[in-house]
């Protein structure tokens, strides 16, 4: 009796597991079939894409859009544990920045096929500008959705430069000069950032670059890398310019209390100037990183991906769609104060007006214009290792603990190894 | 009535030996399936080249290699770790037990102080770590302090010789109530009668400190010393919140940069990190065992 009771109970147990087994292997759902996504977003407060499920219900009554809020941080946190063992979201924004690891190792699904090859109708090539679609795409997949962009321009205070009657620097001399004459003891620097983003930027705008086209050698320690990073240091040596360390605090803090006077940086920081500074309005511009031999930047900003082992890829892809209409694109800056990635939302008269805090400049004509020459990091599975060693290189030079070519090379000989592996 | 009472006694002994079993059965099945099972498995990974999306690929014992041979940082890991327990333990215990000796003595409004050491203990360490963010500001209390009496600013978290110490000195803040709160309920332990005796006997205050109070904590110490020690080896908060590892790695503790490898998703590489910090604290821990075993 009591054999037979433990073997009802295993069978019983047995076939529960068994049965969830099976549902995890279930097949997309047809068109009409009622199904549930997940959404992940890290935007915070100020998102954009949790104002459009309704909508996107409205029209699709058959998928539920189950929406989780997180941060950044979490959001790359969770990633990483779902796409090792667990269930992914359908849904997920990603930073440009992830997109090496997670398209190396297969963690997204290519929307190419997904897609039959369009955007909301347009090709892709015809949605997004060269740069933007070359940042989306992993050996010919197209590995995210771009949806906000991020391109390095120059912050700068024009009413400072007005009244010392200085013009907008376009070369690196005339930021030397500038920077030089706008400086008063320890108010009014320009920005220096220890870091890749803000490395790389001088190196590309000196015809340098930080891997080879194929992505098999390190060369951001050639002659022209370390010659853009001199010229880097000397704004530090000649203290016009603060190097921004850990004890500095937020870079906000330094634009209220005047320590800085120009820095180079993204759009989405345009959002967080007027909602932390709004008593800085129009004192604030914005132009073209000044350069060597052309205009160079990063190019980042935020994906909508479907991770590879999410069951709903279909629905997915509709709500994808569905945000990367022109009409729910233009919410990116409306909410988010951030860069529609698609050129036709970003050219669009709710985007591109002039805007009152810049002193009534377009700024997105900036940075639509930085975009143009703007790069993304290299798509290699080691790109966190070589980031770490140029960023240390970069900490090492401002700091003056090693010469630029030293820490450089020093650099270069670490992340060849990372390479090689 | 034979049989029947070899049965009795059959189940009497069943009852002694499998009855604890059954007591401890939820925490051993959880030990096993929630430490032991992982930890063998986090073994396996460090064995092989595993990224956790694509198959495992075997490498035998490459990760450890690498990581003493051809990882610079881990190494500056390693050492940044020892310097901060160091730190940390030459520090936290002494001023921990300064304090409880304070605390011992008559003083008015005891329990006041006592809780006032003992909060930031349980304080969030992110929120503590903030609060000494703001502190080692460029223009924050520290540095204020500084200009008033004439001094340079200090680039408390910037500046790669002086940021490992910032953090030491914001975690020992926070940990050595913990310390002051053990040393305490083992001060006021020891019998009263012995410090009268030697009180008797002519003895001064040093000499009572030394010949009863250090003797009677000795595996108080101990006890604190080695939990100190397997905890630091541990930190992690404080290096995230405060510096990410940086400036120039100088901040970056062996827990931080197994983080960072598992972000990279370096999960063979990060489990070899984890299993060399384990080999670490079991050394600490058996130390600890062997003292405790000689009470």
């Amino acid at each position: 009796m009591r054999i037979n009771k433990v073997l009802i109970g295993m069978l019983l147990i047995m076939s529960f597991v068994l049965g969830a087994c099976g549902s995890g292997a279930q097949q997309p759902a047809a068109s009409n079939e009622k199904v549930t996504i997940t959404v992940w977003d890290y935007y915070g407060e100020a998102t954009p894409i949790k104002p459009l499920i309704e909508g996107f219900q409205k029209e699709n009554p058959n998928i539920t859009v189950q929406y989780e809020a997180l941060d950044w941080d979490t959001t790359l946190e969770k990633l990483n544990v779902v796409t090792t063992g667990g269930t992914p979201p359908d849904v997920v924004t990603t930073d440009m920045t992830w997109i090496p690891k997670f398209a190396a190792l297969g963690g997204f699904t290519d929307l190419k096929p997904l897609s039959g090859g369009k955007l909301n109708g347009e090709a892709w090539d015809q949605a997004y500008t060269p740069g933007g679609l070359e940042a989306i795409t992993y050996k010919d997949q197209i590995v995210a959705a771009l949806y906000d962009f991020d391109v390095y321009a120059l912050y700068y205070r024009a009413d400072l430069l007005e009244q010392k009657g200085l013009q907008v620097p376009k070369t690196w001399d005339e930021l030397k000069d500038v920077s030089l004459k706008l400086a008063e003891g320890d108010k009014y620097l320009y920005q220096w950032g220890a870091d890749t983003f803000h490395g790389s930027q001088w190196i590309y705008e000196n015809g340098g670059d930080l891997l080879s086209a194929d992505n098999k050698t390190v060369v951001f320690n050639s002659p022209e890398a370390v010659a853009a990073t001199q010229t880097y240091l000397d704004l530090l040596t000649n203290k016009s310019a603060i190097y921004w360390g850990a004890d500095q605090g937020e870079r906000i803090q330094g634009i209220k209390d005047g320590r800085i006077a120009m820095f180079s940086d993204g759009p989405y920081n345009m959002g967080i100037m007027k909602s932390a500074a709004p008593e800085m309005a129009g004192k604030w511009k914005v132009a073209l990183h000044p350069y060597g031999k052309q205009p160079g930047s990063y190019l980042g900003g935020t994906g909508l991906a479907i991770p590879a082992q999410a069951k709903q890829k279909e629905a997915a892809w509709k709500f994808i769609e569905y945000a990367m209409r022109v009409e729910n694109q233009i919410g990116v800056y409306t909410y988010a104060g951030a860069a529609p990635a698609l050129t036709a939302a970003l050219q669009s008269p709710e985007v591109n007006v002039a805007d009152p805090y810049f002193g009534g400049q377009k700024p997105f004509d900036v940075f639509l214009e930085a975009m143009k020459t703007a790069k993304h990091f290299p798509y290699v599975r080691q790109w966190n290792d070589i980031d770490v060693a140029f960023s240390t290189a970069m900490e090492q030079i401002g700091l003056g603990q090693k010469p630029v070519k030293d820490a450089l090379d020093e650099a270069a000989a670490i992340a060849t190894d990372a390479l090689s592996k | 009535m034979t049989v029947g009472s070899i049965t009795g006694h059959r189940k009497r002994r069943w009852g002694k030996y499998v009855m604890p079993y059954l007591f401890i059965a939820v925490p051993l099945l959880s030990f096993i399936i929630f430490v032991f099972i992982p930890m063998l498995v986090s073994f396996w990974w460090s064995l092989n080249d595993y990224s956790g999306i694509q198959p495992p690929r075997f490498i035998g014992f490459q990760n450890y290699i690498d990581l003493f041979t051809r990882d610079k940082y881990f190494l500056q890991a390693l050492r940044n770790t020892s310097i901060f327990v160091l730190l940390g333990m030459s520090i936290g215990p002494t001023l921990g037990l300064l304090t409880a000796i304070l605390l011992n003595q008559k003083v008015n409004f005891q329990a006041i102080f006592r809780t006032a050491y003992y909060l930031p203990v349980m304080t969030s360490l992110v929120v503590v770590s903030t609060i000494w963010v703001m502190l080692y500001n460029q223009n924050g209390l520290f540095n204020s302090i500084l200009h008033a009496i004439g001094i340079q600013p200090v680039r408390w978290l910037s500046n790669p010789s002086i940021a490992l110490v910032s953090v030491a000195i914001a975690s020992i803040w926070q940990g050595f109530g913990f310390e002051t709160v053990i040393f305490l309920a083992a001060l006021q332990s020891i019998p009263r009668e012995l410090y009268e005796a030697a009180m008797i006997d002519g003895a001064n205050g040093w000499q009572q400190f030394r010949y009863i109070t250090v003797p009677s904590l000795r595996f108080v110490i101990a006890f604190v010393y080695i939990y100190g020690i397997i905890g630091s080896y541990q930190v992690f908060d404080q290096v995230f919140v405060m510096t990410s590892g940086g400036p120039v790695h100088s901040t970056t503790t062996l827990v931080y940069y197994l983080f960072s490898k598992f972000q990279d998703l370096r999960l063979g590489y990060a489990s070899a990190i984890a299993y060399i910090l384990f080999a670490i604290l079991v050394v600490f821990s058996l130390i600890e065992l062997r003292l405790s075993r000689e009470k």
